[in-house]
């Protein structure tokens, strides 16, 4: 039985190829991202949980009055904690950023500048599962020891063992060398903490190699850098842990700051347990959530072209189902029937998926930046339940086509009386809006994103970033000599034709700050002041003219200003942003009074006007500005052409004068344009999301057409008898089209602007937008594709012969 | 095996009712061969649709082999159908996708006649219709004569006991016609009832009665035996 079905099915489906083909090419894509994006997924939620104690291990995060939480938090809490509380079994710290600086293997003249290295304490490899590959997983508890990924260890030993070996690391601690003692497996994507090179922590207990930096003291309240992961005992009720350990704060801590401690689950840590989930996460569960509403979408529009297609071939087919009738056939033996060619359909469709997903995947890694392949479906379970889910759907179209083919009587199949029925008519208009609606509100969602990002890439910054280059200062050899060396580099800067402006400073516009930090009052500040978050800048009296940030009040600093110890300052600049977020009149006001940072007074010199420092998503921060001469950055504005050429001279110069550093330098214009790198790629997946859409809906909409212009042949001809034009009957056959098309634009641009109108509120600087003179783009472009789809059948059709066309009946 | 008694059959549009059965009265024996005959309109296809339970009747009675089955379900109909009706249209209503044999081979699959039966059934019937040399052709591969004859060998696989001719030669020339007259003459004589409507007095003159209708009604009866 089942293979005369699927004998029937195959002649069936040769004998319609072209709507056959439009279902296995429709299907066959929509699959295709279902699959992609299911990969993505799968990947997304195996992330840390291959950890063997994931579910006891928790992160503690700071979170402050207004709910913004982050992961750095005081070492000190570590060791007080697992004293105290005896629900805690044991601890990790890591870090990552502190530690980052130039690591050599001096025996073989190797130095790079390395971003993915840390200091974590001993247990590290104990506490978390990483795959030691070579040596044990306890040396780390020793001072100056290093642990590297098996790639790392190629870099700077080759083939040979790497046990036992020493490497120099030079960072703010100093120029410090350690023995190798383990090679773990490379960390993946599987992962959120990412080392190539995992440093003892331990080394940062003596005080020689501090290097002066004491706020990195391992025992301190104070500042806050470091991860603390916590393993608790099992069953441990962690709101009861969460209040204790606040209570704990509480009493250990001097005063009030308004933060309180969360502790997030390592399974959690990725993507949150669900939008509400406020605490910090690596990965973007939002991100996910439309990734899914897109594939849904585009599986959907292909579903329904399957649905309408066959429906509407089955007008076509009433006869045969007449006949199967009269001779016998069971309702339940049609849908058989029926079920068996969607069987054979899908089938072939999801054939085609996994090879246009196998064919493909490369430029899917590349758009999402992940290595994913059909493998990567195992990670986790989310594909069992997206499967059952495709199955069951697959299976209601199926259902709901045999459904819709076996209930006609067979008496009206027989004399030919059946010409669609009302409602299958209006379930067909209903799904050609819904596809056309899904598109439409893809292509806006496209449009607005691109609108928004162009918006923020030309928008002014309120500095000058042209030909701005900006080169990481050396981190190896900063020794007695180091200040001389950098002042023969500036005087170079200085001498050169093709070197506008320079500046020293500690961090720069397009990167973050040098860090944040509340604390600050005035005489008139309000209780709730204290706790409002500045963002801190170095700077030398030179940045402010190299970047062309006017001074609004007041004036800039001086060189001497600049060189002084950290503590012995007592002079700042702040923004205008600061100025009233501290409360002051006027910058007057501010330069009278100065400001109160805990028990530092610091005077005010002058007020700089607002710029954007980091982007255009985010507002401007309060600035205050401190000086110091600072060599992290070196921002160089060269002259325009022959950039490569003046590069050379500055890396000549720069290598002569800081021997064993890398020469590192960005474009100030580039380090912007990469804080756009999410929506870049929201922009791209919703082009070929829409696109898709589009191209599947108007896929669907051929194939209606071909159907509604040979049920219609008749009719034409007579028309044609009786001196009708064929732009006449090719508008007569494209008018309904149409029709469906513009009122899916009415459906779609409401709920487009309301999901965009939300989107762009995540922008603190948003782009205006016309929305109606957008949708009548959108709707025009929708509606000339549309047009041109049907118009290829119609005037096919139109410009038929007519006697042929009569003949049809 | 037969009885219709006040049988009534309405088709309504939305403005206008039209009655194409107007308490029709009409008895078929077992073993007979009966003509309808009547000008367009006057409901003879519409008899034929309900006798061969392909349509509802609004009114009446209907018994076949004693039972009443104007109330019957489609699935009634349809057990009752399969097993007992087999019909012969005039535009043969094969099926395009499917071979001779395959279509012939059709009513037995739904009657769930097991495959070495149904092989051997179809080929007994085939070779009986002297079709068999074409039994792995497609209906529009054959000539309208052939292609009738397949219809009527898938008419009588399942050996049923009433055929329901709607016109069978109304789409052949005369040879072609004159050769299914035939056939359906000796499946007649082998014992089947046969009830076939048509235009033509030529091809009335095979059956034993000509039924003559107007305006849903009897209105004259010949016996021609």
């Amino acid at each position: 039985m089942i293979t005369n079905y699927l004998k029937i099915a195959w002649r069936n489906l040769q004998k319609n190829r072209t709507s056959s083909l439009i279902n296995i090419v429709g299907l066959g894509i929509g699959l295709a991202t279902f699959i992609f994006i299911m990969e993505y997924i799968s990947l997304e939620k195996s992330v840390n949980q291959f950890h063997s104690n994931v579910d006891n291990i928790y992160r503690l995060l700071n979170e402050d009055k207004e709910g913004v939480t982050w992961s750095e938090v005081e070492p000190g809490w570590a060791q007080l904690f697992k004293d105290k509380q005896s629900a805690i079994e044991s601890y990790c710290l890591a870090e990552q950023g502190i530690g980052q600086g130039i690591v050599q293997n001096i025996e073989k003249n190797l130095s790079f500048k390395e971003d993915r290295i840390g200091y974590a304490s001993g247990n590290f490899f104990e506490f978390f599962t990483f795959n030691i590959i070579e040596g044990n997983k306890t040396d780390l508890k020793t001072p100056q020891t290093v642990y590297l990924s098996e790639t790392t260890s190629k870099k700077y030993f080759g083939e040979s063992p790497a046990i036992g070996k020493s490497l120099t690391l030079n960072n703010q601690f100093g120029k410090v060398n350690y023995s190798v003692k383990g090679i773990f497996a490379d960390i993946g994507q599987e992962s959120d903490i990412q080392y190539d090179m995992v440093f003892s922590l331990e080394t940062l207990r003596s005080a020689a190699f501090l290097n002066g930096n004491g706020w990195a003291d391992l025992n301190n309240f104070d500042s806050q850098f470091i991860n603390l992961y916590v393993a608790t005992a099992p069953n441990t009720n962690i709101n009861i842990l969460e209040k204790d350990i606040n209570k704990l704060r509480s009493e250990v801590s001097k005063e009030d700051d308004g933060v309180t401690f969360r502790l997030q689950s390592l399974k959690n840590m990725h993507l949150g347990t669900s939008l509400g989930d406020q605490l910090q996460t690596y990965g973007n569960l939002k991100y996910i959530y439309i990734l899914s509403a897109v594939a849904a979408l585009i599986l959907l529009i292909a579903w329904f072209n399957y649905i309408n297609l066959s429906t509407a071939a089955s007008l076509k087919r009433s006869q045969e189902v007449g006949i199967r009738k009269t001779i016998g056939a069971s309702k339940g033996q049609l849908i058989s029937l029926f079920l068996a060619e969607t069987g054979l359909i899908t089938g072939i469709a999801y054939s085609l998926a996994f090879l246009l997903v196998i064919l493909i995947q490369p430029y899917f890694n590349l758009l999402t930046g992940k290595a994913l392949s059909l493998n990567s479906l195992q990670l986790s379970n989310v594909w069992i339940y997206a499967f059952s889910a495709l199955i069951l759907a697959t299976f209601f179209a199926g259902f709901y086509t045999a459904f819709v083919l076996s209930n006609f009587k067979p008496v009206d199949t027989l004399k030919g009386k059946l010409k669609g029925s009302g409602s299958g008519q209006w379930v067909r208009k209903g799904l050609v809006v819904s596809q056309f609606s899904f598109s439409i509100l893809l292509i806006i969602a496209t449009a607005v994103i691109f609108l928004q990002l162009k918006f923020m890439k030309n928008s002014e910054l309120g500095i000058n970033t042209d030909q701005m280059v900006v080169v990481s200062g050396p981190q190896v050899g900063l020794d007695s000599t180091y200040q001389s060396r950098k002042k023969v580099f500036l005087n170079y800067l200085g001498q050169q034709s093709f070197v506008k402006e320079y500046a020293t400073s500690g961090s720069v516009p397009g990167k973050y700050y040098n860090f944040r930090t509340a604390g600050f009052t005035q005489p008139g500040s309000k209780p709730d002041d204290k706790f409002k978050s500045y963002a801190f800048l170095i700077i030398s009296d030179q940045f402010l003219s190299a970047y062309g940030i006017e001074i609004k009040a007041g004036r800039n600093f001086t060189y001497q200003e600049c060189d002084v110890e950290w503590n012995d300052n007592s002079k700042v600049l702040i923004n205008e942003q600061a100025l009233s977020s501290m409360g002051f009149a006027n910058a007057e006001d501010a330069m009278q009074k100065g400001i109160q940072w805990d028990e530092r007074h610091l005077d005010i010199i002058g007020v700089t006007a607002d710029y954007h420092h980091t982007n255009l998503k985010n507002a401007i921060d309060p600035i205050i500005y401190y000086p110091q001469l600072n060599g992290q950055y070196y921002s160089v504005r060269l002259t325009p052409e022959n950039l490569s050429c003046k590069l050379s001279s500055l890396e000549r110069e720069y290598k002569s004068v800081f021997p064993g550093n890398p020469f590192e330098y960005f474009f100030t214009d580039e380090a912007f344009a990469r804080a756009y790198s999410e929506e870049e790629q929201y922009g791209q997946i919703f082009t070929i999301a829409s696109l898709l859409a589009i191209f599947i809906a108007c896929l669907g909409l051929f194939g209606l057409a071909t159907f509604v212009v040979e049920t219609r042949t008749k009719e034409i001809g007579i028309r044609k008898v009786l001196g009708a034009s064929v732009s006449g009957i090719v508008s007569l056959l494209s008018k309904d089209f149409v029709i469906l098309v513009v009122i899916s634009l009415v459906i779609a641009a409401p709920v487009a602007f309301y999901l965009m109108v939300n989107w762009l509120k995540n922008f603190e600087f948003k782009v205006e937008i016309n929305w109606v003179l957008l949708f009548i783009l959108v709707g025009i472009s929708v509606v000339m594709v549309s047009l041109f789809t049907v118009a290829i059948q119609a005037i096919k059709t139109a410009n038929a012969k007519v006697t042929k066309s009569l003949r049809a009946e | 095996m037969i009885r219709l008694t006040n049988l009534d059959k309405r088709y309504r549009t939305e403005e206008v009712e039209t009655i194409a059965l107007d308490k029709m009265n009409l008895e078929v024996k077992e073993g007979e061969f009966v003509s309808i005959m009547g000008p367009s309109g006057c409901g003879k296809s519409s008899l034929l649709n309900i006798i061969g339970l392909l349509d509802d009747l609004d009114g009446g009675s209907y018994l076949f082999n004693g039972i009443e089955v104007a109330k019957f379900n489609e699935r009634k109909r349809s057990e009752l159908r399969k097993h007992n009706i087999g019909f012969v249209f005039q535009s043969f209503n094969l099926i395009d996708e499917l071979t001779v044999y395959e279509n012939v081979e059709l009513p037995l699959i739904y009657t769930k006649v097991n495959a070495a039966d149904r092989k051997k059934r179809v080929e007994e019937v085939l070779e009986k219709m002297q079709i068999m040399h074409r039994k792995n052709h497609f209906p529009q591969q054959l000539s309208g004569g052939q292609q009738q004859r397949v219809a009527i060998s898938r008419a009588v696989v399942n050996k049923p006991k009433l055929i329901l001719a709607d016109e069978p030669t109304g789409n052949l020339d005369s040879a072609n016609g004159n050769e299914v007259m035939q056939l359906l003459t000796d499946l007649n004589e082998q014992g089947t009832t046969v009830i076939m409507v048509t235009h033509s007095e030529h091809d009335a003159k095979y059956s034993h009665r000509i039924v003559r209708m107007l305006d849903g009604k009897t209105v004259t009866e010949n016996i021609l035996l």
